[in-house]
């Protein structure tokens, strides 16, 4: 039995992909609450930013409005059908309600960014309204529709489908589309400005990049089961689908940088964001696409451990779930 | 496959199209020659910095129209983000910064130190009196001031001075004092005399020493609030006394003071309340409270207020008090702004250790015991005991103490009993400590109308090395003028309720703190849990405490002995490293000391803190107090921004070796900084560069019981565990208690899973099958199962 056979395997003992389940149980350690995230600070910030780095904040967050409850509605639409191990559902299960937490944060997010419920409505609407939020998310739509009607995964041309769509949301949306966005933030972060959207973003990033790995193991592991899915004609859709998504994010970024943003050239985006599909690719064993280097600096400071003045942010750096007992003799 | 061909030639477009917008309005090419040129003047004796690279990138990141001020920013900016490869780029960086804030000032017509205090007083930011004894002194005070002082700096130590430190126009915001102004405007808001300032100045200018926060913020302004703790004792068990403690927190932390404030006396949940017959609701309503209220202050936009929250765990809400923190569970019994701690008496401890029940009483059945410790608690206690609410399992409530720790950090262990029967306050009969403070370093008694002050200020070990050692004589000056400018505060102060302006007088309590050990293990070379860095450590605090002591005796011979004296121990004669048991290695000078106290006192009841100086080590470009190093290479997150700090010290000994390649670098970043994982590093390297994570937590605790009996307040001591377990953490805060600790502070852990990193290679997908179908590593192999 492989992972893509259809059915509703509910066996967790003998556990056929034990990682899977360590992923849920890491996931677990990282629980957050909106209610962490302190936003008062940010208003005072918006009030001091440049026209242009006004209406980049206002891109962002309409696009954030959406964006993570698209990835939510496929998740339950296509991928939790379709991934046969009750592991596996465990954590995708653990991720649909990382991404409701995430849509929580966004919405409380955007009533405090934007007070006016005019405005609040039209953010919520960006996506029908404003044209480069709108391309992207036709594009995810595509890839949705693309196997929604696909009951059980019974030929080969399925879980090709499957796979595409998989790598789709992993690589393309929560891999380039979240990613570019996160590069916004961090611009902004790094800057010192709107403590409170990057201190929840980074705890929105930091499931993002456990999403995106669950998904990755999941593709690494239909490789291991059904070699033959995997051939250079895969490798040129895939290349395609990133092609276009890598234009739905530029387009976005012209948009978002239209007045002009110091220390954030469209130039320099553009080269960021091939950078990331180079990457993405690169963990699909697939080659470099465009060749471009990372230009931004400031993205080296997300790799890094933070070490937070108490006095001037919450620390995050903390787990729940920490089990034992009392003890007097362990090493520490 | 469909390849597309609209990849622009992007430096191409580039040179055509960036103009920028000079401050007359007109649009002009950019030349990346002239900011070469504007970048050379800079680098000096920076050997290993590009000019050219700086440029280059600075120009990639405009936009076409952008103005020069953004220009300027921008190559600041880009500066500071090449420090991760070479480390100079931050002095670069920083003497960029200083040159804007320069300009800054000097644009607004301002040429000189006296100029800036009087144009900073016509804008109402100077007191009266600084701003006369500046222009009385004028010459000679704007001759004092070193022209070269800002090249000291690190970009991140200026750059949050300049973001939070140096006044501002009230309406411009622009800055109107340049970092050496700012420096000798605090001098001399603590003097009396041009010759006193200028050496406090100079003093402070080297980065050798630096006074706490409120001090550099306050000094010579209008509101010279310069205490950095307020001890607020626990509101008297009645809602007008609550409710009083609520505006006394409110006006302390307006003016930049952390606090501390007990809350054991408050009677718990279902206790009766006899003038409604009605049931407590407990304290966690007043503590939410009071949680709104400190968030509401701001501390001038510089700082976030802050509170620390002390109970004992006989107080029968305990176990919500250890929630208060839980990021799960009813918001409205959340407190995400207080911190807390738990102030432990020793009967407690043992009856974990014996496995033992534990009582909760209510403090309405049992008034006396937040104001007894040692027997007389213990005695009590057990009386109460017939009268208690709850009975726990002791063990089970310190697990549950342990599990808070893990989970968020807070809940700090802190010690009832040896902080007092250590203290020099409790000499007489009715004195108690009945907390710490925010940070957990000052321990001073306080009571209903007396609230407990403490100014602060740090030695920068590292500013006092020389190449074989300590410079011993260069280490007793600096404490002599710092404890002389920590005991001035106390007078100048302006103290933000009455209860902490009847307790400074009274006790004259200072914390002189350490902050740059770190550093001066890594001169030396002393791996942070040898023996030789824990004797250094120790002698280093002797030395300290007993300069500081003959400084305090030396200016009670000439101003009298503080009016609480008669209270204290040493007016028995028992010093503080008597407390201890200790025996001190500089008999001689100690002997002298102690003719001097009994003929004439001491000036100040307590003299030595190590206080967490988070940001005045960023100032001073050193490592944080005590602390061992966290990483070699990590950010700091602050209200400035994010900050790259990468250990200089490595990557030093790494050029010498050949080593500081691109792949070294990656390297670290995977493994988060640790070196480690780096096998080509000779192991002693490996050794000394161990991170906070890496070195055993027995060594940390070891070097604070050595040194403790030569700090007669407390010490902030950090535990660092990457992933706590309810076993290790009680262990660890068991052996802590052992060794004799009056206070830990936070536990700090590690995030469970971490974002991706996008700025080191990826291992390709062919390696990741190879490991995952070997034979070879069998857990790895998920296909054979």
């Amino acid at each position: 039995m492989t992972l893509l056979n259809p059915g509703l395997d509910l066996t967790l003992r003998p556990m056929r992909y034990p990682a899977f389940f360590d992923r849920f149980k890491d996931a677990i350690k990282n629980t957050w609450t909106v209610e962490e995230v302190d936003l008062h600070t940010d208003l005072a910030d918006l009030a001091k930013l440049s026209p242009a780095e006004q209406h980049l904040v206002s891109r962002l967050v309409a696009f954030f409005a959406t964006g993570d409850t698209i990835v939510a509605n496929n998740l339950v639409l296509n991928l939790y059908q379709h991934v046969n191990s009750p592991e596996g559902r465990l954590y995708l299960s653990r991720q649909l309600f990382e991404e409701a937490v995430h849509v929580q944060f966004y919405l409380n997010l955007l009533d405090t960014y934007v007070p006016d419920e005019q405005q609040r409505f039209e953010a919520f609407a960006a996506v029908e309204n404003i044209p480069s939020i709108r391309r992207k998310a036709e594009f995810c739509f595509k890839w949705i529709d693309s196997i929604f009607e696909l009951r059980e995964l019974k030929t080969r041309d399925d879980r090709r489908a499957f796979l595409l769509n998989l790598i789709c949301f992993a690589a393309c949306i929560e891999g380039l589309f979240f990613y570019g966005a996160f590069a916004y933030v961090y611009f902004l972060r790094s800057r010192g400005v709107l403590h409170g959207l990057a201190s929840g973003t980074n705890w929105v990033f930091r499931d993002e990049s456990m999403h995106m790995a669950f998904a990755f193991d999941v593709v690494d592991t239909v490789r291991r089961e059904e070699p033959d899915l995997f051939d250079a004609d895969l490798e040129k859709q895939v290349t395609a689908m990133m092609e276009e998504a890598v234009e739905c994010e530029v387009q976005f970024a012209e948009d978002l940088l239209e007045q002009g943003v110091s220390g954030l050239s469209l130039a320099d985006m553009r080269s960021y964001l091939q950078h990331v599909a180079d990457r993405r690719l690169a963990v699909l064993g697939i080659a470099a696409r465009y060749g471009s280097k990372n230009p931004f600096a400031f993205m080296e400071l997300q790799d890094v451990q933070e070490l937070s003045n108490f006095f001037e942010r919450r620390v995050s750096a903390y787990q729940v779930g920490v089990t034992g007992t009392v003890a007097f003799d362990d090493d520490f | 496959m469909t390849v597309t061909t609209e990849t622009p030639a992007v430096p191409e477009q580039r040179r055509h199209a960036m103009r920028v917008r000079k401050r007359d309005g007109a649009l002009e090419p950019v030349d990346v020659n002239k900011i070469v040129r504007a970048v050379e003047l800079w680098v000096g004796d920076l050997d290993e910095v590009d000019p050219l690279r700086v440029a280059t990138k600075t120009i990639s990141g405009l936009y076409d129209g952008a103005t020069t001020a953004e220009l300027d920013k921008l190559s600041i900016q880009t500066a500071a983000e090449l420090i991760g490869e070479e480390p100079q780029y931050s002095r670069l960086a920083a003497r960029l910064l200083a040159a804007y804030v320069d300009k800054e000032v000097r644009g607004q017509g301002v040429a000189s130190f006296s100029q800036s205090i009087r144009y900073a007083y016509d804008q109402g930011l100077i007191g009266d009196e600084t701003a006369a004894f500046v222009a009385r002194n004028a010459r000679k005070l704007d001759d004092a001031v070193d022209v070269d002082g800002d090249r000291r700096f690190e970009y991140f130590g200026l750059r949050t001075v300049a973001d939070r430190y140096l006044l501002r126009h009230p309406q411009t915001r622009l800055v109107v004092e340049t970092p050496q102004y700012w420096l000798l405007r605090v001098a001399c808001g603590l003097s009396t005399n041009p010759a006193e300032a200028i050496a406090f100045y100079r003093l402070m200018s080297s980065l050798a020493y630096l006074p706490s926060s409120p001090t550099l913020f306050n000094s010579g302004t209008r509101h010279t609030q310069m205490s950095s703790c307020f001890l607020v004792d626990s509101p008297r068990d009645e809602l007008d006394s609550i409710y009083e403690r609520y505006h006394q927190v409110a006006k302390l932390s307006k003016f930049s003071g952390g606090i501390g404030i007990s809350w054991s006396r408050i009677r718990g949940r279902g206790a009766l309340i006899r003038g409604t017959n009605g049931r407590s609701n407990g304290i966690v309503p007043f503590l939410k409270t009071l949680d709104a209220g400190v968030a509401a202050v701001n501390q001038g936009g510089r700082r976030k207020g802050a509170a620390c929250v002390y109970l004992e765990p006989w107080h029968p809400d305990v176990e919500e008090f250890l929630e208060l923190r839980d990021n799960t569970g009813e918001d409205s019994r959340r407190t995400h702004n207080l911190n807390l701690a738990n102030w432990i008496p020793d009967e407690f401890m043992r009856r974990v250790e014996a496995d033992e029940d534990w009582s909760l009483v209510d403090p309405s059945d049992a008034p006396e015991l937040p104001d007894l410790f040692g027997e007389a608690f213990d005695d009590a206690y057990r009386a109460a005991e017939k009268k208690a609410v709850k009975t726990v399992k002791a063990r089970d409530l310190y697990g549950r103490m342990m599990r808070t720790l893990a989970q968020t950090g807070n809940g700090w262990m802190t010690f009832k009993d040896p902080s007092n029967r250590l203290s020099n306050q409790t000499g007489a009969p009715g004195n108690a400590i009945h907390l710490s403070n925010l940070c957990t370093e000052i321990l001073e008694v306080n009571s209903d109308d007396e609230t407990a002050v403490c100014n602060l200020g740090s030695i920068n070990l590292g500013a006092h090395l020389t190449a074989e050692g300590v410079d011993w004589d260069k280490l007793r000056a600096t404490v002599r003028t710092a404890v002389v400018f920590l005991d001035r505060v106390i007078d100048i102060n302006y103290y933000p309720s009455e209860q902490a302006a009847a307790s400074n007088p009274r006790w004259r309590p200072v914390g002189l703190g350490l902050m740059g050990l770190q550093d001066a293990f890594f001169s030396l070379r002393l791996p942070f849990d040898s023996d030789a860095a824990r004797e250094l450590s120790t002698r280093v605090q002797e030395e300290i405490l007993l300069t500081a002591l003959e400084t305090s005796a030396g200016m009670a011979e000439e101003f009298g002995a503080h009016p609480a004296f008669a209270e204290t121990r040493a007016a028995r004669g028992d010093l503080h490293p008597d407390l201890w048991g200790a025996t001190p290695t500089q008999t001689a000078r100690w002997d002298a000391l102690r003719g001097r106290i009994a003929a004439t006192g001491l000036r100040n009841s307590l003299l030595v803190a190590i206080a967490p100086t988070a940001t005045i080590a960023s100032i001073a470009g050193c490592y944080e107090c005590i602390e061992p190093q966290v990483s070699n290479l990590f950010k700091r997150e602050t209200m400035s921004g994010e900050f790259l700090q990468i250990n200089t010290y490595l990557v030093r000994e790494l050029k010498a070796l050949g080593r500081w390649t691109p792949e070294v670098r990656d390297q670290i970043k995977r493994s988060e900084g640790s070196v480690q994982g780096i096998e080509s590093l000779p192991a002693d390297v490996r050794e000394l560069f161990r991170t906070a994570w890496e070195l055993p937590q027995r060594a940390l605790i070891d070097l604070a019981a050595a040194r403790a009996p030569y700090i007669d307040q407390s010490q902030s001591l950090n535990l660092f565990l990457s992933v706590p377990t309810i076993g290790k953490l009680s262990s660890m805060y068991l052996y802590a208690w052992k060794s004799g600790l009056k206070t830990t502070y936070y536990l700090r852990s590690r995030p469970a899973t971490r974002i991706q990193q996008a700025t080191v290679s990826i291992v390709p997908v062919a390696d990741a099958e190879a490991l995952a179908c070997s034979l070879e590593n069998p857990e790895s192999c998920e296909a054979c199962q």
